[in-house]
């Protein structure tokens, strides 16, 4: 093993859950993201030498986005794929999401699965804000690099993201409580 | 009506604004309803996807996967293109004469033809990595109950801790490590002049064997609840057998309490 691939494996291997993470998040399959991330990592290789130090996730988080995207357009220019949008009612059914990973899937409950669900169900813009901000703890800075908008923006759509997922949630759980009656 | 300091509320409680900013704005916020209601529906978001919702992890296949593709990228431009896999994975704590001995080393093992089970190098890599540099112990402690708690913190693993000084087996610390990239929580116990590390990862169904020996280094396996277990030492290999039995009672200890 050359010097620079064990340089790539040390620095981005460790940060393989972060990207797989957001890649679930952002495509809601399991397949799709293992396909988009890694299409990221061999980029990130490719592309490696052009990183210069500093923190090499949010870099990575980046071109894990970028490589969503593209997926994403070329299945859009195929008809593949009903993109969800702010306009558009999401049932359960039409979305892809296959559900929490096998480590957590013993005993996961109905509550855990609802949430992610109704997470699921956020517009794509809002969804990755929150995935960024609060599972991986990046900061506005950081996030703005990833997803490519003004710093202005990533804090009106944390607002915004933060709002829905609090309504929805307290939706759900409000009709729970209705359906338990 | 939203508060037309909402914004900043929200800078304030992702951390965002300095310490003069902050403490100014706490006492706004408690002075103002609109930003009190904000700060608690952001501590229940936060809860909600830090806490409940999934964080999902890459698994053996996909980790496996992506080497593979790395290794068609670098056919051709590889120093030693007739090895198959690449193994060690650096963690970057090595330093000064301990680089140069662990960089000899890992020569050493780069030069070897593969064989086996790609895991058994990566576990003797990293053993005989935490013993040639400093990278030993990150927490340092013979009390279990300083080293479980540690270990579930930054491994987000929690396998059985405990001191068996009496049978032989000092408990010194734990660290967290990389096993093909995937975190292992490690610990870490003293048996005479011997380091063993055991490793605890989430388990993927791997097949393992029961023992190994590489490079004079003995390895014991073995899956005790979700957890995968490795005991590595060049102590013998009956000294890691006693060890991995008080494990695995602990185990059971542990799954009753």
């Amino acid at each position: 093993m050359d010097d620079r691939r064990r340089q790539f494996e040390a620095q981005a291997l460790p940060h393989l859950d972060a990207a797989i993470n957001l890649a679930r998040w952002l495509t809601r399959s399991n397949a799709d993201a293992d396909d988009v991330v890694q299409d990221a990592m061999m980029r990130a290789w490719r592309a490696f030498d052009g990183f210069r130090g500093g923190d090499i996730r949010p870099w990575l988080l980046a071109i894990v986005r970028n490589c969503w995207r593209t997926s994403m357009g070329d299945r859009k220019r195929r008809g593949h794929v009903a993109l969800p949008d702010e306009n558009t009612q999401l049932t359960g059914e039409e979305l892809t999401y296959s559900g929490p990973s096998p480590e957590s899937s013993a005993i996961r409950s109905d509550e855990g699965r609802k949430l992610d669900l109704v997470i699921a169900k956020l517009p794509d813009e809002f969804r990755e804000v929150l995935i960024l901000r609060e599972m991986e703890d990046l900061s506005y800075r950081e996030i703005a690099l990833v997803t490519d908008v003004p710093i202005g923006t990533v804090m009106s759509r944390l607002a915004r993201a933060r709002a829905m997922l609090r309504e929805k949630w307290m939706g759900e759980v409000e009709k729970e409580a209705r359906d338990a009656l | 009506m939203p508060c037309e300091r909402a914004q900043t509320t929200q800078a304030y409680l992702d951390g965002e604004l300095d310490a003069a900013a902050a403490l100014e704005h706490e006492s706004h916020i408690q002075s103002c309803a609109e930003c009190t209601a904000l700060r608690e529906e952001f501590e229940t978001v936060r809860k909600l996807l830090r806490d409940e919702a999934t964080y999902h992890r890459a698994d053996a296949r996909l980790r496996a996967r992506i080497r593979t593709a790395l290794d068609k990228e670098t056919k051709g431009s590889n120093i030693l293109p007739f090895i198959p896999r690449a193994r060690a994975v650096w963690t970057g704590v090595a330093s000064g004469a301990a680089a140069s001995a662990l960089a000899a080393s890992l020569a050493f093992f780069l030069l070897m033809p593969a064989e086996g089970d790609p895991l058994i190098s990566d576990i003797t890599d990293a053993h005989l990595r935490s013993i040639a540099s400093e990278h030993l112990i990150d927490v340092e402690s013979t009390d279990r109950h300083t080293v479980k708690p540690w270990l579930a913190t930054h491994a987000d693993l929690s396998p059985p801790v405990a001191d068996f000084s009496k049978q032989g087996f000092k408990l010194i610390g734990g660290r967290v490590d990389f096993l093909e990239g995937q975190r292992a929580a490690v610990t870490v116990y003293r048996h005479g002049a011997h380091i063993v590390n055991v490793f605890a990862w989430a388990d993927y169904d791997e097949q393992l064997p029961d023992f190994a020996t590489r490079n004079g280094y003995h390895i014991v396996f073995w899956k005790s609840g979700n957890l995968t277990f490795c005991a590595i030492s060049d102590t013998a290999v009956d000294d890691i057998l006693i060890l991995s039995r008080l494990l695995k009672g602990l185990s059971q200890t542990d799954a009753r309490e």
